[in-house]
């Protein structure tokens, strides 16, 4: 029976339970369920962060039993209890094939990963935006917009000129120091004016928990690299061909080593995908390249004369109106 | 009966369903199944014949299917609607 693993002593049994498949116990869990035997050996342990399963994990002697399918049904349960619906996984490729028995889709597949989704999905969130879809050669960018700058029009109106329809996706991840809300509200007002523009928040489809904790939590381990490849292979095989995706344009990156390294691995896995990678580089205040984190720096001053420089006044006015707050601002990164 | 608020029943273990209701205007039924090609459509009548007698008009019912035979799915659509209907 599949029970919660409740004190310290069931912990460290899950812990050295995950390390026999080389996985790592993460304490961040809203459930955390494993399945012991009459002797009290623990055969299988699982657990679900939000939407993402993770730490899932079957004794070999138990994999012909309906071991796995009770626990993920658990955890599925216990999530649709929380009011989720879509949940996805990222596992060895080698054992995809378990959770497309039990209705799990696979996303992408790199080398050392796979990602799959269970539920309403990626299907779900195509039919949602099914009335912005447009035929032709698209392009697409990809931006968190912490906030929107006078940087990310550039990079729009650029890109925009190079395509037939550019669509614009929000990362919708909440680990920013402006909400998705305020960030996607300022997109859409900045954009005003170019006409074959699209506004899409990404869903958990581009750089999410899901495809890139280590954008989020700056982790620098060789984790990175496979998420950069996911990240990447993702965007590629589900969003551009439901959209007629062909370009994707990113902006120069000087100041963020991450984000380079971003661009770079974009500039690696798209091409071979059949996405074409474009890089423009950073529109420039006189002579510093215009960045959200530069904004972010000078909001303590509030100096109307500064931040003009930097931001159209769709944003400006928003981050000298009343309902912004500097105090208000998340600790999180762009 | 009628879908008041969020319910599911099942698993995802062999031949067996997870049934999956919420409110909505209308009826809808989403069926995932790896032998939705051969048996959906046989999925699909079963659960309308199950919804017709259980007079449930409208809501989004979502199904999960591992192989369940006509009886289990019968048992799992009407345990989801039941507690989709209590107060």
């Amino acid at each position: 029976m599949v029970r919660e693993v409740v004190g310290t002593q069931q912990r460290s049994q899950v812990k050295q339970f995950l390390s026999l498949f080389d996985l790592t116990f993460e304490d961040d869990c809203d459930d955390l369920l494993g399945i012991w035997d009459e002797q009290g050996r623990l055969i299988a342990s699982g657990a679900r962060q939000r939407e993402l399963l993770k730490m899932i994990a079957v004794d070999p002697d138990h994999q012909q039993t309906e071991a796995f399918a009770q626990l993920v049904s658990e955890l599925i349960r216990r999530g649709f209890n929380d009011g989720l619906e879509t949940f996805f996984v990222v596992t060895r490729p080698q054992n995809s094939l378990s959770f497309e028995a039990v209705n799990f889709r696979l996303l992408c597949l790199t080398e050392q990963t796979a990602l799959l989704e269970y539920g309403p999905g990626i299907a779900a969130y195509v039919d949602n935006h099914r009335p912005v879809r447009h035929d032709g050669v698209n392009g697409a960018v990809v931006i968190n917009a912490n906030p929107f700058t006078l940087g990310h029009r550039y990079l729009i109106e650029t890109a925009a000129r190079q395509v037939d329809w550019l669509y614009v996706f929000v990362v919708q991840e909440d680990s920013s120091s402006f909400t998705f809300d305020v960030r996607y509200d300022l997109v859409c007002q900045g954009v005003t004016g170019v006409d074959n523009v699209t506004v899409l928040p990404t869903g958990p489809y581009a750089i999410s928990a899901m495809t890139f904790p280590g954008y989020f939590l700056k982790d620098h381990d060789a984790v990175e690299a496979q998420q950069l490849e996911m990240d990447a292979t993702l965007f590629a095989r589900q969003l551009a061909p439901r959209f007629a995706i062909r370009r994707r344009f990113v902006g120069s990156e000087p100041y963020c080593d991450l984000t380079r390294r971003y661009n770079e691995a974009l500039k690696k896995y798209l091409p071979r995908l059949g996405v074409d990678l474009i890089e423009i580089p950073r529109a420039t205040n006189g002579c510093d390249a215009i960045s959200a984190s530069q904004v972010r720096e000078l909001l303590g001053d509030r100096s109307r004369a500064t931040l003009e420089a930097l931001v159209p006044s769709s944003t400006l006015n928003y981050l000298l109106s009343s309902t912004f707050n500097t105090n208000g601002l998340a600790p999180g990164r762009h | 009966m009628e879908i008041r608020r969020k319910a599911q029943a099942g698993t995802m273990q062999s031949s067996d369903m997870m049934v999956f209701v919420e409110p909505a205007q209308e009826l809808t039924i989403e069926i995932e199944s790896t032998v939705v090609k051969q048996f959906g459509h046989l999925i699909r009548q079963r659960i309308e014949g199950k919804l017709q007698q259980l007079d449930v008009r409208s809501g989004r019912i979502r199904v999960s299917d591992r192989g369940a035979l006509d009886y289990a799915i019968d048992a799992r659509v009407e345990t989801a609607i039941a507690r989709a209907a209590e107060e």
